[in-house]
């Protein structure tokens, strides 16, 4: 087991948004985080990235406990991620964008020794051309690509993905399930994966976590998911 | 810009060596009041502008440079060199312990503190007569045996080169990478393993430090140190400066220290009315062009080669 949450809770104000949530997230798989819009999927991201501190509850990565340390030393412990709405360092280039990744994960290595690895990190999600674009040029697309290659120039062994897939069209969707199963495959990223597009899920994941108003409705594989009333009614109700 | 950013640093150097030679000793007293703007104003700027944290004892830290070296050189008749040194340790020093005591409690935290470690020092400052000679101001010895405007000149001018070399590798390192992150988005700069609270501290360590050093030198030139130098006016007119300039780049400050203080020698005869116009035009730089003049510099650029 990689990541475990244990009760983990949330309040903003009058807004329960996650309650209780037990879930846990076993070492080189691909799990999904589903649920209808408002469930608390991002709100338990943002608690694992260590963005927000949990009102209660523990998250454990590699058997240590990590509750409410700083987003920083999250990422050090090997866990990063990407954001819903896309956060790039809109003035940098995408060169610097995966740069600044790699120096915090290397300090001691000069920016020339690393360059060559961010750069490879740019190809591989088709950015190559645009390194020395500055990132607020680019199409929310590409910033979501470029985020990805920023978060994985830190080097991570839990990648976090929300919405990656938002946008893209079916062939670009196809290829980028492709790219996340080889970053597990190949690099043996375990990734944990909120996403809309249920086909691509059905595709790639290993299990299924469902979230509905703040609440583990169910965690298994795809296919008995799917075909659970409770989260077809999950979602109808939506 | 990238093409021509090779020749340009070496040609605005050489332009500032020959530019005082024809002017008289006005002008000359305005350009060395300048470049401590300068240097005051390009390091305020890497702590506002690049970590997004706002000291108000940036004066404060320059009066502890100023009259460290001041009352060594006076009351222990130590070298004022040496005096500056150490009172740009002493700035160091307490930007560190300032930093680190309250940029953990983060955003509005070290402007508090700041503000109330300015009023505390000018209260200890105007009180303590004796050794500061209060509001009288205190006679320090000059940095070199003869006294010429255009020696300083070129002492004030060195530091400042030096200062703003110094931020330039600063920024232009892995850690102006991590600097620039955070100035563009602090969630995903920490998001990626960026220490933000190291950077800040660090940041406002070495602003301090600089600030220190400019005014420890500033009053060997002035030879007469006052409250007026760790003051909120002088304060205010860095901030306005490096807003008006643009914040957060690396020209900004350096063209609002020397735009401003110009101009404040023009507009002097309105008397206390000036610090209240440039509080206005910061204001107005603040909320229509944020990037400064620097900025409206560059979109002006854009827009005549598409
Ligand atoms: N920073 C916040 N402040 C207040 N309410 C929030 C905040 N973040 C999320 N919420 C609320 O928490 C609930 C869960 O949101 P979120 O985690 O974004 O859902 P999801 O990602 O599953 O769509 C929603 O009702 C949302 O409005
Ligand atoms: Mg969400």
């Amino acid at each position: 087991m990689l990541l475990e949450g244990r009760k983990i809770s949330k309040r903003f104000g009058g807004v329960q948004a996650l309650s209780e949530v037990d879930f846990h997230v076993e070492a080189g798989s691909i799990t999904a985080l589903i649920g209808p819009n408002g469930a608390g999927k991002t709100t338990l991201f943002n608690i694992v990235a260590g963005a927000i501190k949990p009102s209660s509850g523990q998250t454990v990565f590699e058997g240590r406990e990590i509750t409410g340390l700083p987003a920083d030393e999250i990422c050090r412990r090997g866990i990063a991620r990407t954001f819903q709405i896309v956060r790039p360092f809109a003035t940098m280039t995408c060169l610097e964008n995966v740069l600044v990744a790699a120096v915090n994960r290397h300090p001691r290595r000069p920016r020339a020794a690393l360059e060559p690895g961010a750069r490879d990190l740019l190809a591989q999600v088709g950015l190559a051309d645009l390194a020395g674009q500055e990132a607020r040029h680019l199409n929310v697309v590409q910033k979501k690509l470029l985020e990805l290659a920023r978060a994985l120039a830190t080097e991570p062994r839990l990648l976090l993905l929300d919405e990656v897939l938002g946008g893209l069209n079916t062939q670009e969707i196809l290829q980028a399930v492709e790219q996340i199963r080889r970053l597990r495959d190949r690099a043996g990223i375990t990734i944990l994966w909120i996403e809309h597009v249920m086909g691509a899920i059905m595709q790639a994941a290993d299990r299924v976590i469902v979230l509905d108003q703040g609440r583990v409705l169910t965690a298994a594989p795809p296919r008995e998911v799917v075909s659970d009333p409770r989260v077809i009614r999950a979602y109808l109700g939506e | 810009m990238i093409s021509s950013s090779k020749w340009i640093g070496p040609a605005v150097l050489a332009g500032m060596c020959l530019l005082p030679l024809p002017l008289g000793i006005y002008p000359q007293h305005v350009l060395i009041v300048s470049l401590f703007y300068v240097m005051m104003a390009a390091s305020w700027n890497l702590l506002a502008g690049y970590t997004g944290q706002v000291s108000f004892g940036h004066a404060a830290m320059a009066g502890i440079g100023a009259y460290t070296s001041g009352i060594l050189a006076a009351k222990a008749g130590v070298n004022p060199w040496v005096g500056v040194a150490a009172g740009t340790l002493l700035a160091a020093l307490l930007g560190l312990g300032l930093g680190a005591l309250c940029l953990k409690m983060g955003g509005i935290y070290l402007s508090l503190t700041t503000l109330a470690f300015s009023q505390i020092l000018h209260i200890i400052i105007v009180n303590e007569y004796e050794v500061t000679r209060g509001t009288m101001g205190l006679q320090v010895p000059g940095l070199t045996a003869e006294y010429s405007k255009l020696t300083y000149y070129y002492i004030l001018l060195a530091a400042t080169v030096l200062v703003l070399f110094i931020l330039y590798r600063m920024i232009h390192s892995n850690l102006g990478l991590s600097f620039r992150a955070v100035q563009n988005d602090e969630t995903a700069a920490r998001a990626v393993g960026v220490r933000v609270l190291h950077l800040r501290v660090l940041a406002f360590t070495v602003a301090s430090a600089m600030a220190g050093f400019a005014g420890g030198l500033y009053g060997h030139y002035l030879l007469l140190i006052t409250p007026e130098i760790p003051s909120l006016d002088l304060q205010f007119y860095v901030l306005a400066m490096t807003v008006i300039g643009g914040m957060g780049s690396f020209v900004g400050p350096i063209v609002g220290a020397f735009a401003i203080n110009i101009l404040a020698e023009k507009i002097r005869d309105y008397g206390e009315y000036h610090v209240l116009v440039f509080g206005l035009i910061a204001l107005v730089v603040a909320r229509f062009a944020p990037e400064g003049l620097t900025g409206v510099w560059r979109s002006l650029g854009r827009r005549r080669t598409p």
